[in-house]
């Protein structure tokens, strides 16, 4: 029975990583100053002044993201033996309540706005010499900024997935519902507009459906992640491939006559125990189980926290057959 | 994908702009306020408040916001019906759609925002705590052809806090 030595990323991992890091800074800063915008184009409108508040919403996936990553860098010590990897963990739970609530807060208030007819009121405005009604600008604002969420979520997604990070997935999800909400904005200030006052609720009520769903199914995994369900693939309850990999393993082994795996999330990285079944007779060596252990640990970056448990039977609750019987 | 989604509704956008700038009154009020008035009569709630509004014992008003009032009237070719009344009471009619305008020195950081559209601020004063006051007239909620021809009077004749 042997540990990994290292719980840190490998460089192409790391080299993603750090892409995905200065990334957020991006987003923060890009947020920032759409924000600012939003703020400043809102004026009386209550409408928009709420628009203002939920946006700031959007900024802490990218905080919680950078101080996972901070704290995950960290490798292993004696008080936290298994590293810091559920820094990221943590923080995609910071960020799927940030999504649900963003997503709740734009259902009440185009519910709200509508049972009781609220009827938004949209003035004049007058800048540099120029006198024109504020909703062409809300609309304008609105649009130039759905633009970069546009591009930096999917920026994001693709790199969530190599780097199976739940925190820029649930950013990619908030920044998706950044852009959606815009573009409601939008529409319904045109609405307006066209003397339709309950436009801009009908658009965030039915925007901020989509939002809810998205804010519940990360804040669902986020949970799960926590109790240590089984690893899964980012956005899928199917277990992880992974555990399939280490499960072919264990088996090509000749001593090994059973084996089961059970994997957690720790944050980029998985926490795996390949329980094996010696075949009848087998006097195992420290060679041989040190043998299995580093090609386990090789079948994939994320298996560099595997540890092998040989045993007499497979543990309750494990089936040896159950990756494999699901087809 | 994405991209050609954002751009299609980004047109679909610019062509109902298009539409908006090609109608005779965009934005429009959900009541037809400002189309009822102009050339009617425009139904004005006044509560006393020197120096803003004054109304006197035989009913008859005066004041600086009287004045912004009869000009802007003017200004559409409308006639103003006074009412006066208590500043709450004249605002539930204005949510109630039984009055256009309310003026009676309201500051914009007045708790009537929820029942009433403020417009721009005309003017800055010194509030009784010692700090700035901005002032503004209530217009019906929702009401925006109204509420934007009204800040346009406001801008037109430079009046601004």
């Amino acid at each position: 029975m042997r540990r990994a030595v290292s719980s840190v990323l490998p460089p192409e991992q790391s080299a993603i990583l750090a892409k995905a890091v200065r990334l957020e800074w991006i987003t923060l800063v890009v947020m920032t100053v759409i924000i600012a915008a939003v703020g400043m184009a809102a004026g009386q409108s209550q409408a928009m002044r709420t628009a203002f508040v939920e946006d700031s919403l959007a900024l802490l996936p990218p905080i919680a993201f950078l101080i996972g990553v901070a704290r995950a860098r960290k490798g292993r010590s004696p008080e936290h033996p298994y590293g810091h990897h559920r820094a990221i963990a943590a923080g995609h739970l910071v960020s799927a309540v940030a999504l649900l609530v963003f997503g709740l807060m734009l259902l009440y208030n185009g519910l709200s706005g509508l049972a009781k007819g609220e009827r938004p009121p949209i003035g004049a405005i007058s800048l540099f010499g120029q006198t024109f009604w504020s909703g062409w600008l809300m609309i304008g604002v609105m649009t130039l900024s759905a633009i970069p969420p546009v591009i930096l979520g999917r920026m994001k997604l693709k790199l969530a997935e190599q780097l199976h990070d739940k925190v820029l997935a649930a950013d990619a999800d908030m920044l998706k519902a950044d852009w959606q909400t815009g573009l409601a904005t939008v529409v319904g200030v045109t609405g307006i507009g066209f003397g339709l006052w309950w436009a801009d609720s009908a658009a965030a009520a039915l925007v901020s459906m989509s939002i809810v769903k998205d804010g519940f199914t990360n804040v669902r995994g986020a949970v799960g992640a926590l109790l240590d369900r089984r690893a899964a693939p980012l956005e899928s309850d199917e277990p992880d491939p992974l555990i399939e990999k280490l499960r072919d393993e264990a088996l090509r082994t000749p001593w090994v006559a059973e084996a089961a795996v059970r994997s957690r999330d720790m944050g980029h990285v998985f926490h795996s125990e390949v329980f094996v079944v010696p075949v009848e007779g087998a006097r195992l060596r420290i060679e041989d189980l040190e043998e299995l252990h580093d090609r386990c640990r090789d079948a994939d970056w994320k298996a560099v926290d595997t540890v092998i448990v040989p045993v007499d039977g497979i543990p309750e609750g494990l089936s040896a057959l159950d990756p494999r019987s699901r087809g | 994908m994405m991209v050609r989604i954002i751009v299609r509704v980004t047109a679909a956008l610019l062509s109902l702009v298009l539409v908006g700038c090609a109608e005779p009154a965009f934005p429009r009020d959900p009541d037809d306020t400002l189309q009822r008035a102009s050339g009617g009569t425009l139904r004005v709630g006044v509560s006393d408040h020197p120096p803003f509004t004054e109304v006197a014992d035989d009913g008859s008003v005066s004041g600086d916001e009287v004045e912004i009032i009869e000009g802007y009237a003017e200004s559409i070719g409308a006639t103003v019906e006074w009412r006066d009344g208590a500043e709450s009471e004249l605002v539930e009619l204005l949510d109630l759609g039984q009055l256009d305008v309310v003026i009676g020195g309201i500051a914009s950081d007045s708790p009537w925002s929820k029942h009433a559209a403020f417009t721009r601020p005309y003017t800055r004063v010194v509030g009784t705590d010692g700090k700035a006051q901005k002032m503004v007239i209530a217009a019906r909620l929702g009401e925006n052809a109204l509420l934007t021809s009204l800040d346009r009077y406001l801008i037109e004749k430079g009046l601004r806090a």
